[in-house]
């Protein structure tokens, strides 16, 4: 554990260590066997493989096994290099170099270079889906062929945490490429795998990339980054939409490897013969926000009485089939960022206590629309719950079902018509900080405050998370935040989720994690 | 015979814009958009709204239907918002898996409707003329979604024979191809199988009574002659009704089979397109998909008429 | 079948016929076995309040996957909600939205059907129409409704009248054709009666065996149709759950607590089944000159 030490510096100047720290160490990891197809079933399709333009996990999952980013998170989603061998901030925090890995080819054969560098970072400025995270960089420049110089506009502590987001990574592609729009890009990286085939809405496969530098900085896999080995000849993501015929084809070996395992199917897949279970056990945070502008949750004590009502432990008991933790933080419990900070809010269950406030309110009987979708199940669910629990408190609480795209299109356009909103927090959650913390403040403001600057304590607090010098400044002030959510009812998280997924036996080496990951994953023969 | 053609074809055309209007009013009236769904439940506004620059849904919305007409008088349907490819080709890769899939669901069904029905009706009352009606209604009464996964618990769970689902092209390896299209076509087939059992079955009990059939056996002919010469004749029209029936069914209607299975085909690519606000690909795959059930509607009117001189062009 | 052309202004020679079809439908099998499934199922769908007074929505997080048993004799959902009363209760949204696709296929089929077939210069216009109308295809209208205006009983309901009247129309048009050529129907119009008049009272009676025939069909495929529907979350909000949903519902739990599917697959099967064992009955009577449509 001696790298975590380092990250208690200032994390910019840690990573430069780490790095250096990194390249000396022995026992990388090597595969044990060789060869042979992976299968791998998926829970959603994904439509593209463009990983600078996607946000969702259904092209991440694929991708991120083919692209590479210059610094992306660990297994703890800590920044970490990965197509850089060391980053140095400069002593003014204005600037930062990046050292490229050497030797390494895109699938096409071309070396990577800082030109190839320069022209992914211009391309991801103009279609990069979370460009907001290149806002404070002034420009960048290629002094060498490995040498890659980002130039902020003013210091910003926080810089490495926000170009590292897994979200819609950075990645490096050949400058060729870059000059093309959204999703229309030849899909070639510099990962372990190259692309063999796409077939939408049926399957990906993946080649082994014979001529693959791995990143020496780690021994192994952490998180996005490590050293990056391909065991399997291909690998084919099989897009298997419908939940029972996913299981089924684990249970048949049709598949190596599936997500989402349903809770009640997990007793009777981990009892058949070569079939493992693995629980990634924060996945993803369930939760959900009130609308600001719609009667009557403009009103504070209406939304206080709301989270006073809430039982939380039943909430996600029915919506997870009992697969979660109860969690009163909007951060994965053991990261840096966690904290508890008003949390005595959380799971109340006190319907008189919610009674109270109403009467407090004068709240008259005003119907609580409750916006939601029917094709997720655990959002729906959650709803559905909630709706007789706030009944059961004396609001008068009704469900709205929409598919998910138009439910989350009314949720983002419209500030009348409904009072909740479920969603999901999975990615944005784990990366922690401002990340997680960057809806709910202005501009993006998804409470709908009536007041476009939003809620002043909130806004005031994700500053400080935005601007504090350490990682301790930044999580007391992340706490602060945390505890205003809490208080004025930004926003109510129930819980966090699991997912559990499920392997064959012969399938080795893989461990569950944000992302599919099939380097340094092997098959038994 | 060509003027016929000529002028259905004509027909077709404003059908075809009415088409096109109705589901530019459908897109219009659906809130919500591809930025929506490719950005997921955690995007940011920022991001979204980055999304809708990418894919050009920044335009007022009137402006992307003039563009569309502009590029469809070229020729051009426009690319899909979600795959990044034109439209025509994503309809051009999917249309054979569905139609691979429609012949041999809809061989299936002829084989299997055409030799129960015959058999119901050459044993008109008798236990197997019950069994078969019982099959033939069992088969119209299930819900076609639920029978494909009990099929995949019991072939592919239980007795392992067939795969659970996903598709191996015809042209790469046949027998792959016939294992994952089995159960497809299996389900597909069983309902539309149930209602030519009974369309043959009445059919051919009306036909058994006439009285040149009556003739024929009285003059000692075997039976399998009378049936296959006299009878069998009589069965291809209701055939070929069904063959134009099943296969819009099979064209439109597949999205639920290809989904639980994992073929992408014609059915999953619109039924997505629709999930993921792909304007461009629903545009195109609802002009696509009608004007294939037009054509389709053409060549069996015209096939009736070749088998039936007695029907006059319908319509005169 | 020359009885079928009953002159219809005449009460007693009707109450003659209506006993006399009694009396062959009683006779007939088929049309028996049909009607007291359909039979059953409505009764049960009626009595429903008398059987149980357990609200289909009420959640129990305690109780979640119970088998059946005396308790819950349908067992309960994945939210603990009593199956039995979501059964009977959905029972009225399945059969209610298949009884709805009837009316507005007995009104529009109708009334289509008899423009068409009685003033043949629309015929070809109308019968184009309808080719369209079934060309274009249903569930991605459907699709397009329910993402328009959520998912709702109506969706379901105007997808699928939109698919069957057509259908209807054209087997209303059929009969028209024959019964405008009749005699009588001849005759009373070289007296000088009014179009409509001879619609309605001598040539819609003479359509009735059929359209009735067509229409037990089209109730079958409608309650078939809307599980279908629901599998895609486009009919019923889940909130009022019907049998599509139930299914839909159930199905991801389909190894664990097969019940929940199980059960309303039976009810559907039940209700088609008799469905169609009643439309074959009533066709045999009838009008045994008619093929299975659709």
């Amino acid at each position: 554990m001696g790298n975590r030490k380092h990250l208690l510096f200032s994390s910019a100047v840690a990573l430069g260590l780490l790095a250096s720290f990194g390249a000396v160490a022995q026992d990388r990891f090597s595969c044990p066997q060789q060869g042979g197809d992976l299968v791998v079933g998926l829970e959603a399709a994904a439509g593209t493989l463009d990983q600078q333009t996607a946000t969702s996990s259904a092209t991440r999952n694929i991708a991120m096994n083919i692209f590479e980013a210059l610094i992306i998170r660990d297994e703890n989603m800590r920044p970490v290099p990965d197509l850089a061998d060391s980053i140095e901030p400069s002593a003014d925090g204005l600037s930062y170099t990046f050292k490229l890995r050497q030797g390494v080819k895109f699938h096409n054969g071309k070396p990577m270079t800082s030109a190839d560098v320069v022209a992914s970072f211009d391309r991801y400025k103009t279609v990069g889906v979370s460009r907001s995270i290149l806002e404070a960089v002034a420009g960048w420049s290629a002094p060498d062929d490995a040498t890659f110089v980002i130039t902020l506009k003013a210091p910003q502590p926080n810089f490495l945490e926000n170009l590292s987001s897994s979200t819609a990574p950075v990645v490096i592609m050949p400058a060729e490429e870059a000059t093309k729009a959204a999703g229309q890009i030849d899909v070639i990286g510099t990962g372990p795998f190259k692309l063999g085939e796409f077939v939408p809405d049926s399957h990906v496969r993946l080649d082994r990339y014979a001529d693959y530098t791995p990143g020496t900085t780690l021994t192994g896999l952490s998180g996005f980054a490590g050293y990056k080995q391909a065991c399997v000849d291909t690998v084919t993501f099989r897009m298997l939409t419908e939940t029972a015929a996913r299981m089924a084809a684990l249970e048949t070996g049709e598949v190596h490897i599936v997500e989402s395992v349903p809770a009640i199917s997990m007793e009777r897949l981990a009892a058949v013969e070569g079939v493992e279970l693995l629980t990634l056990e924060a996945y993803g945070l369930n939760i959900g926000y009130p609308n600001w502008s719609a009667p009557p949750t403009d009103n504070i004590k209406v939304r206080q009485a709301m989270l006073a009502a809430l039982n939380m432990d039943e909430i996600m008991e029915a919506s997870t089939d009992g697969v979660y933790k109860l969690n009163p933080s909007l951060q994965f419990p053991g990261t840096a960022y966690f904290s508890e900070a008003g949390g005595e809010l959380y799971n109340q269950a006190n319907a008189d206590k919610a009674k109270a406030l109403l009467a407090e309110a004068g709240y008259n009987n005003e119907p609580i629309v409750l916006l939601t979708t029917q094709q997720i199940t655990t959002m729906y669910n959650t709803a559905l719950v909630m709706q007789a629990q706030l009944q059961a408190a004396g609001f008068n609480a009704e469900l709205k079902v929409f598919d998910w795209p138009t439910a989350l299109a009314t949720s983002e356009k419209e500030t009348t018509g409904w009072n909740f909103f479920f969603t999901h927090w999975t990615g944005s959650a784990a990366q922690g900080g401002a990340t997680t913390l960057r809806n709910l403040a202005a501009p993006a403001n998804i409470y709908k405050p009536q007041d476009p600057g939003g809620d002043p304590d909130y806004n005031a607090a994700f500053q400080r998370v935005q601007g504090g010098a350490t990682i301790e400044d930044r999580a007391a002030a992340f706490a602060d935040a945390q505890k205003t959510v809490f208080e004025h009812v930004l926003a109510i998280p129930f819980g966090v989720m699991s997912n559990v997924q499920g392997t064959r036996s012969n399938v080795k080496g893989f461990k569950p994690f944000y992302n599919t990951r099939v380097s340094n994953v092997w098959l038994e023969k | 015979m060509f003027g016929y053609i000529i002028s259905r074809l004509l027909q077709a055309i404003p059908i075809l814009i009415l088409v096109s209007l109705i589901a530019f009013g459908i897109i219009y009236l659906i809130p919500g958009d591809a930025a929506v769904v490719i950005g997921g439940p955690s995007a940011t506004p920022e991001e979204l709204a980055q999304i809708r620059q990418n894919l050009g849904l920044d335009q007022p919305l009137h402006i992307q239907i003039l563009t569309f007409y502009a590029h469809l008088f070229q020729g051009d349907l426009g690319r899909s918002l979600t795959l990044g490819i034109p439209v025509v080709d994503a309809l051009l890769a999917r249309s054979p898996i569905t139609i691979g899939i429609a012949i041999y669901s809809l061989v299936l069904t002829i084989l299997i409707g055409l030799s129960t029905g015959m058999l119901a009706a050459l044993n008109h009352n008798r236990w197997i003329d019950q069994a078969a009606t019982l099959f033939a209604l069992l088969g119209v009464s299930l819900p076609n979604f639920w029978l494909a996964l009990v099929m995949i618990v019991l072939f592919s769970v239980h007795l392992g024979w067939l795969p659970t689902g996903g598709y191996v092209p015809f042209t790469k390896d046949p027998i792959g191809w016939l294992r994952t299209a089995t159960l497809p076509a299996v389900a597909l087939a069983l309902m539309q199988a149930g209602l030519l059992t009974r369309i043959t079955r009445s059919t051919m009990l009306e036909v058994l009574n006439q009285d040149y059939i009556r003739t024929a056996r009285a003059k000692g002919l075997p039976e399998w002659i009378v049936v296959g010469r006299h009878a069998l004749a009589n069965v291809m029209m209701p055939i070929v009704t069904m063959i134009g029936l099943v296969l819009s069914v099979l064209l439109s209607g597949s999205i639920v089979i290809e989904t639980i299975f994992g073929v992408p085909g014609i059915g999953s690519l619109l039924g997505s397109a629709i999930s993921n606000r792909d304007y461009p690909m629903i545009q195109g795959g609802l002009l696509f998909v009608t004007t294939a059930l037009l054509l389709l509607n053409i060549v069996i009117d015209l096939l009736y008429t070749s088998l039936d001189p007695r029907i006059r062009v319908r319509g005169r | 079948m020359t009885d079928l052309v009953n002159e219809p202004s005449r009460l007693s020679l009707a109450l003659d016929s209506a006993r006399h079809w009694v009396k062959r439908l009683s006779a007939n099998r088929s049309f028996l076995l049909g009607a007291i499934l359909f039979g059953g199922i409505c009764l049960f769908t009626l009595a429903a309040p008398l059987i149980t007074s357990v609200d289909p929505n009420a959640l129990s997080v305690r109780n979640r996957f119970k088998p059946p048993s005396e308790l819950y004799l349908f067992g309960t959902d994945n939210l603990g909600r009593d199956m039995l009363s979501r059964v009977l209760n959905g029972a009225r949204l399945s059969l209610g939205i298949g009884f709805a696709v009837v009316i507005l296929n007995a009104v529009f089929g109708v009334f289509l059907g008899a423009i068409a077939g009685y003033y043949r210069r629309l015929d070809d216009l109308l019968m184009r129409i309808a080719d369209a109308l079934m060309a274009f295809p249903a569930v991605l209208l459907a699709i397009g409704i329910a993402a328009a205006l959520g998912p709702s009983a109506a969706t379901a309901i105007i997808a699928l009248a939109v698919v069957y009247i057509p259908r209807t129309a054209r087997v209303v048009r059929a009969s028209i054709l024959v019964a405008r050529e009749l005699d009588y129907v001849q005759a009373a119009r070289a007296a000088g009666a009014r179009d409509g008049r001879i619609l309605w009272h001598h040539i819609m009676p003479n359509c009735m065996a059929p359209l009735i025939v067509q229409l037990s069909f089209v109730f079958a495929y409608a309650v078939l149709s809307e599980a279908v529907l629901s599998f895609l979350g486009l009919s019923a909000p889940p909130t009022v759950p019907s049998w599509g949903v139930l299914i839909a519902e159930g199905r991801t739990y389909l190894r664990e607590a097969a019940w929940l599917t199980v059960i309303p697959g039976l009810a559907i099967a039940i209700t088609v089944l008799g469905l169609n064992l009643l439309g074959d009955g009533l066709r045999d009577v009838l009008d045994p000159r008619m093929k299975v449509e659709q």
